[in-house]
This record gives C-alpha cells, structure tokens and sequence, in this order.
C-alpha cells in the first residue's frame, strides 16, 4: 500500500509558495464529528484556509473471513451499483460546510480522483472543490489497515496544521479496552505531527483555555494558539498550576509572560488564572467554562514518554470537554 | 518551573515521600506510566514472555519434555490467534519454525505433516468459493426469495435466512455471504436513502444472511473448515485398520449430515425470530423496494448456458463430496471441482489467486500439525486428564455436564479466534478428554464442531460476520446485543440433540 503513496503525493501535495492553513477533519458518521466539523468551518472560514473531510475504511481483508478475501464481496457489490460505506457521511459533511456558507455557488470547480492502494479493489478516492481565490475543500476516502493508519498517512500527503477527531467513548467507560486495543484518537494525538484538536461536546464561542508552565515551549504553543483563536474571534485566557504555595509565584510570572507575549501580538488576553494542586486534576475541573483546552505537547518522547506520562495526554483522556495539544 | 521539572517533582517526590501509603504510591507510579511505544506490539511479547517462563517450569510428573514444548507452543499460538500483534500467517510460519527448532523433530517431516486431506479440502473449497461467487447466481437467487415470500419484512427475513442457509451448508458460509449481501443492502437502499432511518431494518435483513449462514455451517461437512479439520482428527486419532470396531471413527459426508443437518434446520425459524424482536425494524412491508427489485433482476434477461454449467459441475462436486470422499477423500473432490470450474473458463485463475487468502490455508495447516503434535507427545492427554480433574468435583466430570462444558470452552475460544483454530486447537485435548472420561469421541467431537460455530458475538467471529460488517451498516455492539440469545438458543438446541436425537443413531 505505501508503495502507491507517492504517486499520488504529487497532487496531493501543495505547491503554491503561500503557506496556507490547511484543517484535516476527521468524520466517523458521528454527531461529534460534525461538531468538529462545525468548529472548523468557523476556523477555516477564510480564504486562505484549507478544509479537509477524511473518512477511513478498513481494508477489505480475508484473514478472518475465513479464507476468502472480502474484496470478492466488495466487489460483488459494487456490480450491483451499491457505494461504499463512508459515502454518505462524506456527502453529509459536504452538506454541512454548505449550509455554514464556507462553500457552494458558482466559482467553485470541482474535480476527482483516485488513487490504487494495493490489496484493496477500490484504493483512496477524493474529491475536491476549489474556488477562485484557491480555497479548498476536500472529501476524502481513504483506505488503511485501521483508521488511525489511514488518518496519520493523510497528514503525510498533505501536511495540516490541525487535525480535528471525536474524542473516543471507551476513555471514560472502559480502561480495561483501552489496553487491549488503544483509541484512535489516543493514537493520532500522539503520533500526528502537528496540532490535534479532539473534540468533545465542542461548542464554539466559549472561548480558549490556554495552560501554561513557564516553558519555552508553552509560550510557543500559546502563540501558534493566539493565531487560531483569532481566526474564530474566540477569547484567550491563561491558565497556570503550581505544585504547592511555594511555585505560586512561579505559575503567576508563567501566566504574565504570556499574556505580555499575546499583548505583543495584538491579543487581548480575556482572564489570567492561576492555581495550586495536582496539574492534571485542575486543568480538568477548569476546563468545561470553556470551548477548548490548549495545552502544549510536552516534547518528551521515546522511552522518557514511556516511562513519565505527560500531562497533556493525562488531560486529554479525561477532561470532560475538548481538549487541543498544540505542536 | 518547566514542565519537564514540574513533571519530574509530582512523580520522584510521590514516590520518595514515606509519608504516603504503598498504595497511593503505587497509584501514582501507574498514572505516570503511559506506555505507548510498543503499544501495538506488546501481545507479542507478552506472549514470547509467556512462553519462556512456561519452559522454564520444572517438568510435572506425568508430562515429557516435548509434551511442555508443545503445550507453550500452543499457549503461544492461541494468545497470538486472539491478540493478532502480528499477520496471522506469521504465527503459521512460528509454528512450523518451532517445530524443527524447539522439538528437533526432522524439517521434511514437519513440511509432510503440513498437507493433509482436511487442508486440501480447505484450500479446494476456497477456491470453489470465489468460483461459485463470480457466477453471479445472486440476482436469481434473490429472485428466487422475493417471489416465494412476498413482501411482508419478516417472511423476507425469513425467506433470506432459509436460502442462505441451504445454500451455505453445501458451498460455505463465507461463498454465500459474499453473494447475498448485495441482496441485502439493496433492499436497505431501496427502502430509504437515510442509514439512519433504516437501521434496524438493516440490522434485521444482514444478520438474517450472516446467522442464516453461520448456523448452516454445522450442517455439512463442507459447511466449514472446522468440519473437515474434525473429521480428520477422528479418523487421525481412533481410526486403526486392524481393528473393524473403530470402522465407526471414520465420519463420511452423509453420515456427518445426519448428525447435524436436522439441527440446522430446527435453529432456522428461532434466528428469524431472535432477529425479529431483537431489532424491530422500521418497515414491516417492503413492497416498494422489492418491486424495484425485481425491475433490476428482470434486465438479467433469462438463464445463460454457463449458468446452467456452472450449476451441473457444482451438482456434480455434491454428488461427488456425499458419494466418493470416503475413497478418495474429501479434499480431493474439492480440489476437482475447483480444476472443473476453471477448465470449464467459468472463472480466471488471476479472479481465484485474488480472491483466496492463502495465509488462511498456511495457517489451518500450521494449526492441524500442532494439534497432531499435542496427541504425539501426549501434552493433549494430560491437558485432557487435568481438566477433567478440575471439572470433575464441579459435577461436570460426565454426560450432559461434561458436554455443556466443552460446549462453553469452544464457544468462548471460537469467539475470540477463527473458528477453524479454535477447533484445530482444542480438538485433541476434548478428544482425549472424551477417552479418560469414558464419553463417545464422537459426541464430544460434534459437540465441539458445532460449538464452534456459534461465533455470534463478535465481528471476526465466522467468515460471514466479517463479510457483511465490510456494508458498513452495523455496529461491533450489534453483534453482543443479538449474539447472546443466538448462544443461547444454539446450545440449547445442540445439547438437546446431543441428548436426544444422537443415541436414536447409536453413538
């Protein structure tokens, strides 16, 4: 399968010199991947943003279907004149961005194409709308050996800069599933590259819950999250979380840096918080006033994450609202 | 304070803090690990682990060194079958490495007892599988159904449980899934646009064709793999020239039939009603989509000359499996008829090597030659005699409590693997368990055959699941909502055969 990738990378990939925004959307069918869908057609309204909808089907294999290949079923269909799954949501999406008046008229052309991936009849299939100014929105169709796959290997056609995906059920429920089989959400959000937003009960017009530690890295995540909120005109405020009475200082001269480092970027920062406890718990207690919760990734990686945890990914399987780890 | 030093503080001080309770430092050790590197992989080696503690064992009395060996090998085996960390065909290729590395037994054996009779029939039977799917016999068949039932939904279901059923018990379930699940959505899109609106509908009318044909699977021989894998166990293991009594160990494809056709028959009407008022679908009459239907069956125009071919030379292959298998074997009238179809140009070879997952074959065959093993080094025997003990205070050591027993181990093994593993697996140990506790081999092995077929709660249970949930239309929770009461009612029926209706034959 990965051989045909860079056949298609080609035109897949943007070429034009400006960097544009581009959002990959992750729809599952799902009343909380139109929600996010929603959230993005409010960030990626302008014109030099892209929208991407990616629905991920499994592979047709045989090995569990005792022996024979489910292409020799999928194919039967298809001689019926029957679609794929995932068409129908795809076209929902579609239906979605319309209504929100992010797309449709007249200057929009529309193109399709399609992609062979090797032991699958189908491969990937993706249409794509563009209109006059070069703003694009594409449906997606994708193949892989599981959707967390198939989501990271349209990041590496496409290069995003924020992946949108519902946040998975079995977090709260089940932590025995977990093990057994890890979300996908959990696998794109550590694995992706950039920015993943997953979403939950997301809502826009709450506003953005940036957490900072004083790092390097936080006051960077803060400021590629400024670029977003001011996209959607959400307002900005800063949180920060001590151990103990002694780092209060510490937390408070975190939340003022930030907010000096969003002044200079001409953003008003909305409310500065700090408080003193447990990092993962206060984040979550904090976070449902808001639409989402910006944290930084922590950087750590390879056997450090292995062994360590991160507070980002903590909050991220647990907060009761939308949380985005920012890259 | 960084995140990195804030983060190092929370976990060194919670742990070097005397203060606080083992437990809460343990708790505090578990939220900081987050393993996620080797996530995919860690079955792997929990597994390599497992079996190099299980050789590590001081050897219990009564068992030989390649008895252990054997048993680790199938331990292995079976947590890889169900974690799958790695393609399936690569445990296959583990066990025959296994073979010649950790049992030292010579490689040209081990390649030998790869082939036998019962994979042969596996493979033939594939290949006739995807032979029989490009016929396009599927719109007559639906025809067929929508003509003889009307257009009430549940005479429908009905009508498509009892077609795929029939069929299914003679060329495979997986063949007959594949063919009517375009049937099935059809009557799903004709219905209404809106997934949503149709859901249970579309629950209803696709698991009438995956449990109309997992429940026929049981019925032939060449119902399913795990069929064929059994009766080459009984003759394998009981079956000794010499001796005319054990004449009975060898189950030809009649005799198979009369055992258990009857009992896929009596499960039929039961699954139509489980479906029925476990889903409640939307529509109770289909007669718009049927009539459009029938439109688009009637542009077929009538039956072709290669229909009516393709036909004879399956009712030739019948003819065949019910009339010579027991000279010249099961697997051999397979392998013909997939020769005759191919000779015939009914189907490209390029449609057939596309269509079969030969690691499917690799794999039955790894699995039969490990379940030979066990019986050769008797890791079976004292598996068989161990389990015994421990069901025997239980009251379970004998008659329908030592069946109902066997019933629920295959039922759970079969759930979380293929199902012809399962049996590959666990057939030696329940036969040797039928010998020490003086029960039939042969009620023991139906019993754990046909067990093996209610794979009803999970997707990758029977071939047919995994077939109709590639529509997209159902959910995995489906499958636990409605597979349940189908165990249920299929156990039942099973053990009140077992009881009943198999002496009448003189077990």
């Amino acid at each position: 399968m990965s051989e045909a990738i860079p056949e298609g990378s080609g035109m897949e990939v943007d070429t034009t010199a400006e960097r544009r925004f581009r959002i990959l959307v992750c729809i599952d069918g799902s009343d909380e991947s139109y929600r996010g869908l929603r959230y993005a057609a409010k960030l990626g309204g302008g014109v030099d943003a892209d929208i991407v909808l990616v629905y991920v089907r499994p592979i047709d294999q045989g090995l569990r279907s005792g022996g024979l290949q489910v292409r020799v079923a999928r194919e039967n269909m298809l001689k019926w004149g029957l679609e794929l799954p995932g068409i129908k949501y795809l076209k929902k999406g579609q239906e979605i961005l319309e209504e929100l008046g992010v797309m449709g008229g007249p200057d929009w052309r529309e193109e399709s194409f399609h992609v062979n991936v090797a032991g699958d009849p189908l491969g990937d299939n993706k249409i794509q709308f563009v209109n006059e100014h070069g703003k694009m929105v594409v449906l997606k169709l994708k193949v892989a050996p599981d959707i967390a796959t198939g989501i990271l290997e349209q990041w590496e056609i496409g290069h995003y800069d924020l992946i949108i995906i519902g946040a998975s059920e079995r977090w709260r429920k089940r932590r025995v599933k977990t093990f057994w089989d890890p979300a996908v959400a959990e696998k794109i959000a550590v694995h992706a590259p950039c920015s993943v937003l997953v979403a939950r009960e997301l809502e826009a017009g709450h506003g953005h819950l940036i957490c900072v530690d004083g790092s390097e890295r936080a006051l960077e995540a803060v400021r590629t999250d400024a670029i977003l909120a001011s996209r959607c005109q959400c307002p900005v405020s800063l949180l920060s979380v001590s151990l103990d009475e002694e780092g209060e200082a510490d937390a408070r001269k975190a939340v003022e840096d930030a907010a000096r480092a969003l002044a200079d970027m001409g953003i008003e920062v909305n409310e500065t918080l700090t408080r003193v406890g447990d990092p993962v718990d206060e984040i979550i207690e904090a976070g449902p006033d808001y639409s989402l919760v910006v944290l930084a990734d922590s950087g750590s990686t390879g056997l450090k994450r292995f062994f360590m945890g991160s507070v980002a990914f903590k909050v991220m399987e647990n907060a009761y609202n939308s949380v985005m780890i920012v890259r | 304070m960084s995140e990195e030093a804030l983060r190092k503080n929370t976990v060194a001080n919670r742990l070097r803090h005397g203060g606080e309770s083992g437990l809460r430092r343990l708790m505090a050790l578990r939220r900081a690990l987050n393993l996620v590197f080797f996530w995919e992989k860690k079955f792997f080696f929990i597994a390599m682990l497992v079996g190099a503690g299980m050789l590590s064992l001081p050897l219990p009395d009564d068992l030989s060194h390649e008895g252990l060996v054997v048993l680790t090998m199938s331990v292995v085996a079976t947590i890889l079958f169900v974690t799958e960390p790695v393609p399936l065909p690569t445990v296959a290729l583990m066990i025959i490495v296994a073979q010649v590395l950790l049992l030292g037994i010579d490689s040209t054996k081990v390649a030998k007892s790869l082939m036998t009779d019962s994979v042969l029939f596996i493979m033939g039977s594939l290949m006739l599988a995807v032979a029989v799917v490009k016929q396009k016999l599927d719109k007559r068949i639906a025809w067929f159904i929508v003509r003889l039932t009307g257009t009430r939904t549940a005479r429908i279901c009905f009508g498509i449980s009892l077609v795929s059923g029939l069929l299914a018990s003679f060329i495979g379930e997986h063949t007959v899934a594949a063919m009517m699940l375009p049937v099935g959505i059809t009557l799903i899109t004709l219905t209404s646009d809106d997934p949503k609106k149709v859901r249970n509908l579309a629950a209803v009318l696709l698991f009438s064709i995956s449990y109309g044909c997992s429940v026929a699977g049981i019925g032939t021989p060449s119902g399913g793999a795990r069929n064929a894998i059994m009766i080459g166990y009984w003759k394998e293991f009981f079956f000794d020239p010499t001796n005319p009594e054990t004449q009975k160990f060898i189950v030809d494809y009649l005799k198979w039939m009369m055992y258990a056709y009857p009992m896929f028959l009596v499960q039929l009407p039961f699954v139509t009603l489980i479906l029925l008022f476990t889903f409640r679908p939307e529509y109770r009459d289909l007669a718009r989509a049927v009539v459009k239907l029938r439109a688009q069956i009637e542009a077929e125009g009538p039956m072709k000359g290669a229909d009516w071919v393709s036909i004879f030379i399956f009712f030739l292959i019948l003819v065949g499996w019910i009339g010579l298998s027991g000279d010249i074997g099961m697997g051999t009238v397979a392998i013909l008829g997939a020769a005759a179809f191919l000779v015939a140009g009914l189907v490209r070879w390029e449609d057939v090597n596309n269509g079969v997952n030969w690691g499917v074959v690799l794999l039955y065959a790894a699995a039969i030659s490990l379940g030979l093993q066990m019986k050769d080094s008797g890791a079976a025997a004292w598996v068989a005699s161990n389990f015994l003990a421990l069901l025997e205070p239980m009251g379970f050591g004998e008659g329908i409590g030592l069946w109902g027993a066997v019933s629920a181990l295959t039922t759970a093994v079969t759930n979380m693997m293929s199902n012809g593993a399962a049996v590959a697996v666990l057939g030696p140990i329940v036969l040797n368990l039928a010998d020490a506790a003086g029960e039939s081999p042969l009620v023991i092995g139906f019993i754990t055959a046909v067990s093996s077929a209610f794979a009803y709660l999970t997707v990758v249970g029977t071939p047919a699941c995994t077939i109709v949930y590639a529509s997209g239309y159902l959910k995995t929770t489906d499958f636990l909502v409605v597979g349940w009461k189908m165990v249920v009612m299929s156990i039942a029926i099973m053990l009140a055969a077992a009881w009943v209706y198999w002496p009448l034959l003189g077990v």
